[in-house]
Order: C-alpha cells, then sequence, then structure tokens
C-alpha cells in the first residue's frame, strides 16, 4: 500500500507560538484517520500542512511521496487535485446552485475554461453524476436550487458532493460537522466513512466529537499542545487516555 | 484585560465626537457669516415661494405661454424628448464607467492576488509591485471622482462645446472612478472560503477568484450599481444646467421665461423616472439576496430533465437583465450624433485654444517659464481660493451636520421596526388613536424618498430664487438631499439589529423615546457615524458645485472664471476643489476604517 501522507518531525509556529512540533506520522492510501484534541491543540494546523495551505517551519511534509516544499507552483496544483478539502465553513458559494457548486470540485481538473464551460453550460452526462453523487447523499431533488436556501446539514452534504466529485486519492475534512446538532453529525460522518470507503478514498478529518471518532474510525489520532499524544487504533484508546487528553488541554 | 478596558478610542466616545459636531458646526456659521434672520424669505421671495407651490399642485400639461412659434413642438413631446436624453445619457455613462470600475476595481483589489511566497526575493518584489499598483489605482480612482460630474461637464463643454459626448463623459468618469473604489472594497470583503477550498483542491488563482470571490460578490456589485444608475439620471438631469438639453435644462429655462407649473412638470417627470430606477433596484436587490420559492418542489425520484424544468428561476432577473441589456444597446444606437454640432475643424481649434490658454497666463506670456507660476498661484490662492475653499468645506460640513441631526430625531419615528404599534414586535397594546405612528413612519419615509430623488442642485436653485444669495439655501439643499440618505440608511440600521437590551427594555414597558435613547441610539452609534462620515465626502463633493448658483464659494470661482473666459483661473478652482474632495475622501475612508474595528488585518499570513 502506498503512503499518501508522510509527515517527519513537522513544526509550524505563528508569531513566536509554536502551534505544531515534531509530528511525525505516515497515513497509508484507504485508510480513515481521526485527529482529535481540544480546541488549539493543532488539529487544523496539521491538516493545513497536509494540502500545503501551511508550510512547516521544521521536519518535511511529504505527499504522495512528493516533498511539498520542492514543488513549483504547477506541481502543487496537480499534486493538490488529488486532494479534497472540506473546511469546517464548507467554503461554498451561496448564490450558486447546487448542481455548480458540485461541479467546482473538478475546478483543479478541468482549467479555467473548462470549469466556465462546465458551469454555464453544463452537459447531461455532468448533471447526471453530480445527482447521483447527490442522490448518494440523500438530496437529489436539491440538484438545481440555489445552495444558500438549502439547510445546514444539506449544505454540508453539498461539500462532500463537491469532494467526491473530484476524484480525490483523499478527502482531508476539518471538523466539518462543528456546527450541527449531534444526531445529524453522525448521520454525516457515517455518509462520508461509508461513501470514502467505498471509492477507497483516504480519509483524515479532525474531530471535536470523541464518540463520533471512536465509532467510525479505526485510527486516532491525539493532539494535545501541538504534540501526538497518542497514535493508535481506536479500540486501543481508552477512556482513561481521552480523558487525559482533554483535561491537560484545559489547564 | 487591562488592554480591552484601555482600548477606547477617542472616535467611539459620543460624548467627544458630539463636543466636536457643536464645535465644528459653530465654527461653520462663523466663517460663513450665516445669519438666522436670513433665513426669513424677502417679500418677493415670500410671493414667489406662495406662487411657486401654488404651481406644484397644477403642473403645466402644455405650454404656459400663449404665443409660441409655430414649428414648437407639442409640450408633452418635448417633455418626453428630455427625459429620454436624461435616461440615454444616463445609461451610456453608466455602461462605460462599468466597464472602467470593473477593470479599475478588480486591478484595485487585493483579493485577486495569486500564490505569493513571501519567503522568496522575487515573491516579495511581485507583492511589492502588486502593492504599488493598488494604491495608484486607487489614488486615479479618487481622483476622477474628486471632480465633480458638473465641472467635469463644464470642462469638456469649454473644451470641445456642448455635445453628447461631453455629458456621458463627464458622468462616466467620476462614475468609473467610485464604482472602481466600491468594488475593489466589496471583492475584498467577500468571505474567501469558497476560492480557498477551490485552489486547496487544485484550482488555479483566477478560477478560484472569478468564483469563489467574483460570483459571491455579484449581488453586492449589481445592487451597488442600479444605486448608481438612479444617481446617474440625477446627475444627467442636472447636466441640464451645463447646457446639455436634459431635464435640468428645461427646468432652469422654464423658470427664467416664469412658467412655474411647467418646471414642476419637469420635477414631477424626473422624480417618477427616479422613484421607478430606485425601486426596481430594490427588486432586483430582493431577489438577489433572497430567492423565492421553486414553483414546484423536486422530488427525490425526478430525473436531471425533470429537476431543471423545476429550477428556481425568477422573471424579475430575466427580465431586468433583458431591459438593462437592451436599454444601453439602445441608448449607445439611437444617439444620432455624440458631437457637437460644430464643424470639426472648429472643434479641434477650440480645443487647442483651450488647452492653450489652460496654461497661467504668466507661464504662457513667458514661453512656458514655469518659474512664473509661483507668484500666480499666490495671487490666486490667497487670500481667494483659501477663503473659498474654506468656505466649501464649512458648507458640507455644516450640511451634514444639520441633516444627521434631523435624520436622528427622525429615525424613531421612521424606522418600521418602532413606528408601529408593537416595538420590535412585541406586541404593544391597543392604542386610542389607531395605526397613527405607522401613519407618521410612513409619511417620515416617503418624505425622505422624496428628497434624496431630488438633486441637491435643484433644490438649492428653487430655494436659492426664494430666500435669496445666501449661504443658506445650500445648506438647506445639502441637508434636505442628504437627511432624506440618513434617515432611510439610519432605519435600515435599526431595524437590521437585533438587540438584547431593547427587547429588555420593552418588556420592561420602556417608551419608544426611551428604548431609543436607552438602547438602540448607543449601540448604533458607531454605525450611524460611519454613515455620516460616509455621506460627508460626497456633501463636500457636492459643495464645490453648488456656488455655480452664485454664493461665494469654489463653485462660484470657477462660474466666474468661466464667464471670463479665464481657462486658467478655472483649471485652478476646479483642481483646488478635487484637492479638497480627495483629501475629504482620504480622512473620510480612514475615519471609517478605524471605525470599522480596523479592517487591516495586521499580521496575516499570505497562505495562497
Amino acid at each position: 500500500m502506498a503512503t499518501v501522507v508522510q509527515l517527519t518531525g513537522a513544526g509550524v509556529s505563528f508569531g513566536g507560538v509554536r502551534a505544531l512540533r515534531g509530528v511525525t506520522l505516515p497515513v497509508e492510501e484507504g485508510e480513515q484517520v481521526c485527529v482529535i484534541g481540544p480546541s488549539g491543540s493543532g488539529k487544523s494546523t496539521l491538516l493545513g500542512l497536509m494540502n500545503g495551505r501551511l508550510i512547516a517551519d521544521s521536519g518535511s511534509v511529504e505527499v504522495f511521496g512528493q516533498d511539498l516544499v520542492q514543488l513549483t507552483a504547477g506541481q502543487l496544483r496537480q499534486l493538490r487535485c488529488g486532494l479534497a478539502w472540506v473546511p469546517q465553513d464548507l467554503g461554498l458559494v451561496p448564490n450558486l446552485r447546487v448542481l455548480q457548486n458540485v461541479l467546482c470540485g473538478k475546478a483543479g481538473a478541468v482549467g479555467f475554461f473548462g470549469l466556465l464551460r462546465r458551469l454555464a453550460l453544463t452537459r447531461m452526462e455532468e448533471a447526471e453524476r453530480v445527482r447521483d453523487l447527490l442522490e448518494r447523499l440523500g438530496i437529489p431533488e436539491k440538484l438545481y436550487e440555489r445552495t444558500d436556501t438549502l439547510s445546514g446539514g444539506q449544505q454540508q452534504r453539498v461539500a462532500i458532493a463537491r469532494a467526491l466529485y473530484q476524484e480525490p486519492t483523499a478527502i482531508l475534512a476539518d471538523e466539518p460537522v462543528a456546527s450541527v446538532d449531534p444526531g445529524r453529525a453522525r448521520s454525516l460522518i457515517e455518509l462520508l466513512t461509508r461513501e470514502a470507503r467505498q471509492e477507497g478514498i483516504t480519509l483524515i478529518m479532525s474531530l471535536h466529537h470523541v464518540e463520533l471518532a471512536r465509532e467510525f474510525f479505526p485510527r486516532l489520532i491525539g493532539l494535545q499542545a501541538g504534540r501526538v499524544a497518542f497514535d493508535e487504533a481506536a479500540e486501543e484508546v481508552s477512556s482513561e487516555k481521552l480523558r487525559e487528553l482533554y483535561s491537560m488541554g484545559e489547564e | 484585560m487591562k488592554k480591552f478596558y484601555r482600548s477606547r478610542h477617542w472616535l467611539g466616545s459620543r460624548r467627544l465626537t458630539l463636543l466636536a459636531a457643536v464645535l465644528l458646526f459653530l465654527v461653520g456659521l462663523l466663517v460663513l457669516g450665516a445669519k438666522p434672520e436670513d433665513l426669513k424669505p424677502s417679500e418677493g421671495g415670500l410671493r414667489l415661494a406662495g406662487k411657486f407651490l401654488k404651481a406644484a399642485v397644477q403642473p403645466a400639461f402644455d405650454y404656459e405661454a400663449g404665443d409660441l412659434p409655430a414649428a414648437a413642438p407639442p409640450f408633452w413631446e418635448k417633455v418626453g424628448h428630455s427625459l429620454v436624453l436624461t435616461l440615454r445619457y444616463a445609461l451610456v455613462a453608466m455602461s462605460m464607467a462599468l466597464f472602467g470600475g470593473l477593470v479599475l476595481g478588480v486591478l484595485g483589489s487585493r483579493s485577486w492576488w495569486p500564490v505569493v511566497n513571501v519567503s522568496s526575493p522575487s515573491g516579495l518584489v511581485l507583492l511589492w509591485i502588486l502593492r504599488s499598483v493598488r494604491i495608484v489605482i486607487r489614488a486615479l480612482a479618487t481622483l476622477a471622482r474628486s471632480v465633480h460630474e458638473l465641472l467635469w461637464a463644464l470642462l469638456f463643454i469649454t473644451a470641445v462645446g456642448t455635445s453628447p459626448l461631453a455629458a456621458v463623459l463627464a458622468i462616466a468618469l467620476p462614475y468609473g472612478g467610485t464604482l472602481a473604489k466600491v468594488f475593489s472594497e466589496l471583492l475584498d470583503e467577500q468571505d474567501a472560503g469558497a476560492a480557498n477550498v477551490m485552489r486547496a483542491g487544485g484550482a488555479g488563482s483566477s478560477a478560484a477568484f472569478l468564483i469563489g470571490v467574483g460570483v459571491r460578490a455579484f449581488p453586492d456589485l449589481i445592487t451597488y450599481v442600479l444605486y448608481r444608475l438612479e444617481c446617474a439620471v440625477r446627475s444627467s438631469a442636472i447636466l441640464g444646467f451645463m447646457g446639455i438639453p436634459t431635464l435640468g435644462y428645461h427646468i432652469a429655462t422654464a423658470y427664467e421665461d416664469g412658467h412655474l407649473r411647467e418646471i414642476w412638470t419637469y420635477l414631477y417627470v424626473l422624480l417618477i423616472a427616479v422613484l421607478v430606477v430606485d425601486q426596481w433596484g430594490a427588486l432586483v436587490r430582493r431577489r438577489l439576496s433572497r430567492p423565492g420559492p421553486a414553483r414546484e418542489a423536486g422530488h427525490v425520484d425526478d430525473p436531471v430533465a425533470e429537476l431543471r424544468r423545476k429550477r428556481p428561476r425568477s422573471l424579475v432577473l430575466r427580465a431586468s437583465l433583458v431591459l438593462a441589456f437592451g436599454a444601453v444597446v439602445v441608448g449607445w444606437t439611437t444617439e444620432s450624433r455624440w458631437q457637437s454640432e460644430l464643424p470639426a475643424g472648429q472643434r479641434q481649434a477650440n480645443l487647442e485654444r483651450f488647452m492653450r490658454e489652460a496654461i497661467p497666463h504668466p507661464v504662457r506670456e513667458a514661453d512656458n517659464d514655469w518659474g512664473k507660476l509661483g507668484p500666480w498661484l499666490k495671487e490666486r490662492i490667497c487670500p481667494e481660493g483659501a477663503v473659498a475653499l474654506h468656505r466649501t468645506f464649512h458648507i458640507g460640513t455644516i450640511a451634514i451636520l444639520f441633516a444627521g441631526c434631523a435624520a436622528l430625531l427622525a429615525v424613531p419615528f421612521a424606522a418600521r421596526s418602532l413606528a408601529t404599534r408593537n416595538i420590535l414586535e412585541v406586541p404593544g397594546g391597543r392604542e386610542r388613536v389607531r395605526g397613527l405612528r405607522a401613519g407618521i413612519g410612513c409619511v417620515l419615509r416617503a418624505g425622505a424618498l422624496v428628497m434624496r430623488s431630488i438633486p441637491e442642485y435643484i433644490i438649492a436653485f428653487l430655494l436659492l430664487q426664494v430666500l435669496g444669495p445666501t449661504i443658506w439655501p445650500l445648506v438647506i439643499a445639502l441637508a434636505l438631499h442628504n437627511g432624506g440618505i440618513l434617515l432611510r440608511l439610519g432605519s435600515e440600521v435599526i431595524d437590521n439589529r437585533s438587540s438584547r437590551a431593547a427587547e429588555v427594555l420593552v418588556a420592561q414597558g420602556a417608551t419608544r423615546s426611551g428604548i431609543f435613547t436607552g438602547s438602540l441610539l448607543p449601540e448604533s452609534f458607531n454605525r450611524f457615524l460611519l454613515l455620516l462620515f460616509y455621506r460627508w465626502e460626497t456633501c463636500i463633493r457636492e459643495a464645490t458645485v453648488l456656488g455655480m448658483l452664485g454664493v461665494l464659494s469654489l463653485g462660484s470661482l470657477i462660474d466666474d472664471a468661466n464667464t471670463r473666459l479665464f481657462y486658467d483661473d478655472m483649471l485652478l478652482y476646479v483642481l483646488l476643489g478635487a484637492l479638497l474632495v480627495f483629501a475629504g475622501d482620504v480622512v473620510s475612508d480612514l475615519l471609517r476604517l478605524r471605525l470599522k474595528g480596523g479592517l487591516v488585518r495586521k499580521g496575516a499570513v499570505h497562505l495562497f
């Protein structure tokens, strides 16, 4: 199995504050990994390193076997086509239709004019493909709705559909369910892990909900004050360890 | 924590702001020598006012004069033609301004800057270049709008003669500058989330900018363009005072002929045109921000084609798009000649003469020896230019203080959420006079609408005839127009704000004024101040031209120089005015930025 992401002693600091230090971890292809830890422990920073939105100031970050620092802008773009990102605020264009937002997933692969053509004159087969994706996510009837008329949970599904439409090797999801109630959060995580498994997409997610993380992810990474506190199979993570992870962060 | 308590800035201090306002007001009255007794119209003025108001209820439906030349077109044809010209120039100018504003607005915004790798030296150089481009473009845009459209018209007309092209360019230049400035601000204010996701997924910067920022900003941009179109109709109308045959031209000539009822006909036509554009803009804005529900909900089992058929579509938006595009095309194509009627040789000669005479005369006479500029400049500026500049500043400032004060007093009676029985939608019980509150609110809002629909220049022109050539007509005209705008914006601030404190006060039985002064006013104070500074800058800009009606200020110096054909003096005073507006613009921008809590995000990492 190929290694998708390999961090080696990676560290980042913002204005003198070390957000992440000496993080070493490999993520293999097809894996489903969840990053947990208290607020400010560096979860978002860790995900930011993985698609080169942040640059490590110590150690190295390799994605698909390539060192991110060595890449030219064009190579970085190409590499990023294989990495989808679902941020906490979803990053949807509110006044576009659902279809068009999902089509934006392929923005990297089809280029500027390819994207414009798809948005302005969507071909039947492209719309069909998006509808199929939405159907798997449970909202096929919203295909032509304006995105900002959808509920929060539905918009999250649109963001997931966009990530899947990109046909990436890996999806990086940063707290994708932070703003919904526990029931919705559960069904969304279930959906995302199921789809990723079916498509063989590597999934790396950060989560606040420890219970959800334990239920759906085989591997958990505990972050605490920018360090990896533990990195092991979900069943080995005891309640003790979790308590420790969160209690230390509050001091 | 200490820092938190100390973070009080003088700008946020209500007491200091009020003190400064009162001081500025008194100093302004002193400088302008404005006496309250001048507010009383003379007997002749009073009689004229009476006649004029009587004419308001019986506008002319035909020529007032009996002895007409046989070749005169029917009255309504004349009115219709001037309306068509007014709209045509406004539309064509807006289409030009829109093009320029988009190009410059994008270049002047930060959000399209691509991945600039600030760690590499070449990246730093690139960033530096982009920053300089941005500053230059913003300065150019501000400069273009520092010269009022009436002054641009004056310059073009003296240079190449009265022509539709001069009218259109006079509006297009300052409006292009304004659009550029506002567009770049709107683009930079957009949430960058979507663009970031696209770039993180491998999209190029241009695609991410166009879709993630541009499309997202689209409703805001359109809203602003439609507002400017409404302003352009007004501007186009007052260009008539420079001899362009739009509505303002006929208002001025009808006055000269003493046909008061005809004036009202043109005024009503202008008012209706502006209101139609205003209401159309409001409708489009509503549709863009809150799309209506789909006529037919899609079903889970529907195939794509069926879903597509049922997709929500807005007839208003589509019709508006076709209408706007069609109107611009018609505007561009139906003008038979854009150039003035002078032969080409004559135009060329005029232009050359203007260019020659625009050079200060001592310099011109000494064979372009610019060393002679100093004494000439000094003679013009001290004391005449400086006094006029000073007066212009105070006219604008006093007017905006009046307007702000009036709007502040009227807001609690005009805001929809207050001017009703059920304040902030809390049931308020029965009232003896049913609907009185709502009625007062309605009247105030309608009054504000009418006031902001009539150009200041026309209000000032009419008031001058009644009050005589004192400072008051100018101040009142500016205050009325801007008061109307401030009342509307201020009411929106109150209506769009959800205030827990105010709701608690309502629940505790406080009165309307108690709620306003106790919670809404202090909470929204900074927002009100923001609006005041925004209008202050436009007030100063307007004040530079109102003097052309014959009250000592920059405008009167410009007008004087023009009638005496001293083009060098004229240009100097126009530039002086531009300087004042430019300074006002920069100061207002700085103050507003400060009030917004400093939008400059220092230390933000440029990741993309």
